[in-house]
């Protein structure tokens, strides 16, 4: 049984190390999108997989959402799956956020690409602190409208052990634009982290 | 340790396309793939504008995507699934599959050499046209899997399982928002002496003729299906029982007054119908059913190719 909690040591920095890696993120975005991104500082909890299903089922109860995910591979054993989360009136008018033309990007591909933008720019910020490097896999939209989230979070949740749910709110100038983010982590993959903390702590 | 040389040998031997772009999307490198599908060749075309070596690229999304590998220093990626492709190519399968071109996946990864700054971007083109091919068919199959399971094969209107599937649709949305619905139930008349006598053979015809005149009469919302044997059900959505014996008796007139011919020989038959309408007492959809079935029952007794209405 591998221990799936965290020191409050460990908590405080892994909220540092986030807070980062969402700081250069946005820096990022903002040189890309050529506008001012607002980011607030992002939430961030650990929660066990099984438990994920029923507290997004309910967050999204009463709308349409859509999520996306997307593999990501590090070395020393860091690995998982994110997951952003969109409500329907999120997901309409990102192509004005890309600097799309309206008909030159399916929304199916819009989600997919922001997607695969908020996910890469965050992990690599991540990773670089930890002194590591991550690879991807392609963005899929694994669920529209209508299909049920529950049943997804589900399935996903007999592959990973662990959640680290991070709250992302990104304002783009007068566009407000929110979804959340969510990793999915194995257990091993928890080991990873925690040792690559506990190296931080130690250098303090 | 591999040689500069194998390093080539590879990238070029790889069965995907690599092209290698530099910030000014400029061609600094393409590979044998390349160059074999889009018939260009390695000398003309390095150092040429991408969007000139290679016509009809989606040239504003595709800027967007390179710049944002440049900017982001991050891969991004397109799926088949949303653009089938970017690069016009052909395929190894263009006998076997429907696709005019190589249906393609592609990543754009960041190139940099010890420095965060990215210097060039390698676009990676994967051929996927199979996966798409069968994914195609597959859909297609389940379509026409769907189709069947919900068809009646004689008639050609819907069956039984579709007419269950849809009636507890209706009958819990008429419920949930007060909504009127009828069901009518009808049989043909004397079904077993027809098929005596004509045979079997003109039983079906009478089926499928009476199935098709019906399905001329009757409006969008409703659902026609064959019960089973010669028995019948329309679910009647936005209909009360008015208006549900108003649309059964032209049908009833309809069947009676049309001339059935099998063989040259002219066939007179009549219908009988039952019907039912939802009330704040309906509990389930089956005891709507039951109603419209007695009603039917008390058309048989009554003398046949009459319509009756069920009452409490």
């Amino acid at each position: 049984m591998i221990d799936l909690s965290l020191t409050e040591d460990q908590r405080d920095c892994l909220q540092e190390l986030v807070n980062v890696a969402m700081g250069r993120a946005s820096d990022k975005l903002a040189r890309f999108l050529q506008t001012f991104v607002h980011l607030r500082v992002p939430a961030i909890e650990l929660i066990s997989a099984q438990v994920l299903p029923q507290s997004f089922a309910e967050a999204y109860a009463d709308q349409g959402v859509s999520m996306v995910s997307q593999g990501f591979y590090g070395e020393r054993g860091v690995r998982g799956e994110s997951i952003l989360f969109y409500r329907s009136h999120d997901a309409q008018g990102i192509a004005r956020i890309l600097g799309y033309e309206p008909e030159e990007a399916t929304e199916v591909e819009q989600l997919t690409d922001i997607s695969s933008i908020l996910t890469t720019t965050f992990l690599s910020g991540l990773a670089e602190q930890i002194d590591n490097h991550i690879g991807y896999s392609a963005p899929r939209v694994v669920t529209s409208d209508d299909t049920s989230i529950e049943k997804h979070l589900q399935q996903l949740s007999f592959t990973w052990e662990l959640a680290l749910k991070v709250d992302i709110s990104y304002q783009v100038t007068d566009y407000a634009f929110h979804c959340d983010m969510v990793l999915l982590i194995p257990g091993e993959a928890i080991h990873s982290f925690q040792q690559a903390l506990d190296n931080i702590l130690n250098e303090i | 340790m591999l040689s500069p040389k194998t390093y080539d040998v590879l990238l070029n031997r790889l069965n995907l396309g690599v092209i290698v772009v530099n910030s000014a999307f400029e061609v600094e490198f393409i590979n044998h793939f390349i160059e074999t599908q889009c018939q260009v060749n390695y000398s003309d075309s390095v150092q040429q504008p991408l969007f000139s070596l290679f016509s009809d690229l989606p040239e504003a999304w595709l800027k967007r995507k390179i710049q944002s590998v440049f900017v982001l220093g991050t891969p991004a990626f397109s799926n088949w699934e949303q653009r089938r492709h970017v690069f016009k190519m052909r395929h190894t399968r263009p006998v076997t599959t429907q696709s005019d071109y190589m249906v393609q996946n592609l990543s754009f990864l960041p190139l940099s050499q010890n420095s965060e700054v990215v210097q060039q971007v390698a676009i990676i083109i994967e051929d996927v046209t199979d996966t798409c091919f069968y994914q195609e068919r597959l859909q297609d199959t389940l379509k026409t899997l769907e189709h069947t399971s919900q068809t009646d094969a004689l008639t050609g209107i819907a069956n039984r399982r579709f007419f269950e599937e849809r009636f507890l649709y209706e009958f819990a949305r008429a419920k949930k928002q007060q909504l009127e619905l009828s069901l009518m139930m009808f049989d043909m008349d004397r079904f077993k002496s027809i098929n005596d006598f004509y045979g079997h053979q003109a039983g079906d015809y009478i089926l499928q003729e009476a199935a098709q005149l019906i399905t001329q009469q009757m409006s969008r919302l409703d659902v026609f299906a064959r019960y089973g044997g010669e028995e019948f059900c329309l679910i009647l959505p936005q209909k009360n029982i008015m208006q549900a014996h108003q649309f059964a008796e032209s049908v009833r007139q309809k069947i009676y007054a049309h001339d059935f011919v099998f063989d040259n020989r002219r066939i007179q038959t009549s219908i009988s119908v039952g019907i039912a309408q939802l009330d704040e007492d309906s509990e389930s959809f089956e005891s709507l059913v039951t109603q419209a079935d007695i009603a039917l029952y008390q058309s048989k007794r009554e003398g046949r190719n009459r319509t009756s209405c069920y009452k409490k």
